[in-house]
């Protein structure tokens, strides 16, 4: 038996230790995949959301290894749930920047002063990005996590997060050489 | 080692401009709490976590209390309920009720923002469905948005370049080289790979279907069991909380792979039940056939084919020989769908190789699994310490028109 297997099966018999173990494990991943739905500062309030819902279903999870693509699902129907009702609640300066981002040509303006208006601002190109890309994208360059340990949390297969990164990358630098 | 290194894993040389965003970007992330000691809070119990911040339970309640900077949840018996720790209070909703429970705090609280917030154990005990019926998760749409995850895939003949939506009785098409990706809150995300048509057939709450027509699905699934279903020409799959990889062949014929949870299959009365790590097939005109596990060898397989879609062959008797001779007790799944899949005449055969490995209950006999005793199979079935068969019962009595009730 895998230590995942263990921990999610001590998790499912109540032993809430284990349940914070997986949290602790797993916080990153899902932090990443709600950033790159939905505003930043909703994400903190979501992050539990998904960690609460995955302890009140957990019992349904058959396979213990396929815990991270099985949390990374609930993640991912937390965020969409969360952009259909609450739409005019997104954060002002990530809409700004998301609208910016998204505007003509996809083109970027790179040089804009402080290190966090920077940030956004690529961020808001990465969320402007197909999905797939998106997420491996917001995964790797924000949460820190390499390739291997996206596939690993995510439940993807390692092949598929590599295309995800290398595609994505290359358009993301498309967008940010438009200075 | 190639240009990717360093993007993949770190490996090769820096990349100037990943290593910029990741210095730029690494702040936006998520901040590390630390490990998450927890702490239960039983009925009218008050505790105080430090710097200054008291935490009442309410009756009724019990509460986890974790985090290393801390956190908090309280359940009640009847009630889902979440307390997220603001600087100065915290609140309770429960769910049709919400209760405040006043803390007070210092400005040393401020670091409770950031902490995990975990259920408790009476969560789980939630009355069945009870919370999920008044859940905002609960999935809304009449239609399914579909985004693109390659190529131009059609709803309705009509391209869709990156999302759109899928209304109710319409059909959605890929290509060879196009792929598309369904995700609906609530209830869990459907890829939908190459060369595939499959139709959204009800977006109805409790009853999401799906008709694969053709081609290859995979659905990672969050909602409650029973509620998820793919029609396919060969039988109806119910998800019972799980994901999944469904194939159907242009000859009708499915394979369902489970990667996580359960699936089930049925088709006029015959029915089957997938874990995770085993594998079904379908034949339209037959149904669902033996799951088998993923790493059985090609010749039970193959001998299965002929037990379960060639049932009046002459060779049925060796087939099963083959499958009985490798059964392990891994393959206990299998071995207890034989027991009235094969000729009433070998079941003793099955019936001896699975009580080697699950022995069966005092109320099962020999005599009761020659003519299929429905108690005695739900019994063994028990036994094998998978569920018990009343919870399988229960959601296929709230199947919603099935083919069987065509």
């Amino acid at each position: 038996m895998t230590d995942l297997a263990h921990l999610v099966g001590a998790a499912q018999r109540g032993d809430r230790q284990a349940f914070g173990e997986l949290y602790a494990r797993y916080a990153r991943a899902v932090h990443g995949i709600l950033l790159s739905h939905v505003p930043r500062s909703e994400v903190e309030d979501l992050l539990q959301d998904v960690f609460m819902i995955a302890m009140q279903r957990l019992d349904t999870l058959r396979d213990p290894d396929a815990f991270g693509g099985w949390l990374a699902a609930i993640a991912r129907n937390r965020a969409t749930d969360h952009l259909r009702r609450t739409p005019h609640t997104i954060e002002l300066t990530d809409q700004a920047l998301g609208r910016e981002a998204s505007s003509a040509r996809g083109a970027l303006p790179r040089a804009i002063a402080p290190d966090q208006s920077e940030a956004l601002m690529v961020l808001a190109a990465i969320r402007a990005l197909p999905e797939a890309y998106r997420e491996t994208l917001v995964l790797r360059l924000v949460e820190g996590m390499t390739g291997p340990e996206i596939a690993q949390r995510t439940g993807l297969t390692a092949a598929s997060v590599r295309v995800n990164l290398h595609r994505g990358m290359k358009q993301l630098r498309a967008r940010l050489v438009h200075v | 080692m190639n240009d990717d290194d360093y993007l993949w894993d770190r490996s090769g040389p820096p990349d100037p401009e990943v290593e910029r965003l990741e210095t730029l970007l690494r702040p936006l992330g998520h901040q590390e709490s630390g490990s998450i000691p927890l702490v239960r809070l039983d009925a009218e119990t008050t505790v105080r976590l430090k710097p200054d911040t008291t935490y009442v339970s309410a009756e009724h309640t019990s509460t986890f209390v974790s985090g290393a900077q801390t956190a908090t949840f309280v359940s009640g018996a009847q009630t889902a309920t979440h307390v997220s720790a603001a600087q100065t209070a915290t609140h309770v909703s429960a769910a049709q009720t919400s209760t405040h429970v006043s803390a007070t705090s210092t400005a040393g609280a401020k670091s409770l923002r950031y902490i995990p917030a975990l259920a408790a154990a009476a969560l789980i005990a939630i009355v069945a469905g009870g919370w999920w019926m008044v859940s905002p998760s609960r999935p809304q749409t009449p239609g399914w948005e579909v985004t693109t995850i390659e190529g131009a895939p059609t709803i309705a003949s009509r391209s869709i370049l990156s999302r759109s939506e899928l209304p109710v009785g319409d059909w959605l098409e890929t290509n060879e080289r196009s792929q598309a990706g369904i995700s609906v809150a609530g209830l869990g995300r459907i890829e939908i790979g190459p060369r595939t048509r499959v139709g959204l057939v009800s977006a109805r709450a409790g009853d999401y279907r799906l008709n694969l027509e053709r081609g290859t699905l995979h659905a990672v699934i969050s909602a409650p069991a029973g509620q998820f279903f793919v029609e396919t020409p060969s039988s109806l799959t119910v998800d019972l909380g799980c994901a999944y990889t469904l194939t159907v062949d242009e000859a009708g014929r499915g394979l369902v792979r489970v990667t996580a949870g359960w699936v089930g299959f049925e088709w006029q009365g015959r029915e089957s039940f997938i874990p995770a790590g085993f594998v079904g097939a379908t034949r339209p005109g037959v149904g669902p056939g033996t799951p088998y596990h993923e790493r059985a060898s090609s010749d039970v397989r193959a001998a299965l084919e002929l037990i379960d879609f060639s049932r009046e062959s002459p060779e049925t008797g060796p087939a099963l020989s083959r499958v009985l001779a490798e059964a392990g007790e891994r393959d206990e799944v299998t071995l207890w769908h034989l027991l009235t899949r094969v000729p009433a005449g070998e079941r003793d055969r099955v019936f001896d190789r699975l009580a080697r490995f699950v022995p069966p209950p005092v109320s099962v006999t020999r005599e009761g699994i020659r003519l299929e005793r429905r108690d005695m199979l739900d019994a063994w079935w028990d036994a094998m310490g998978l569920g018990t068969m009343s919870l399988w019962r229960t959601w296929k009595q709230a199947w919603p028109g099935g083919p069987t009730s065509k």
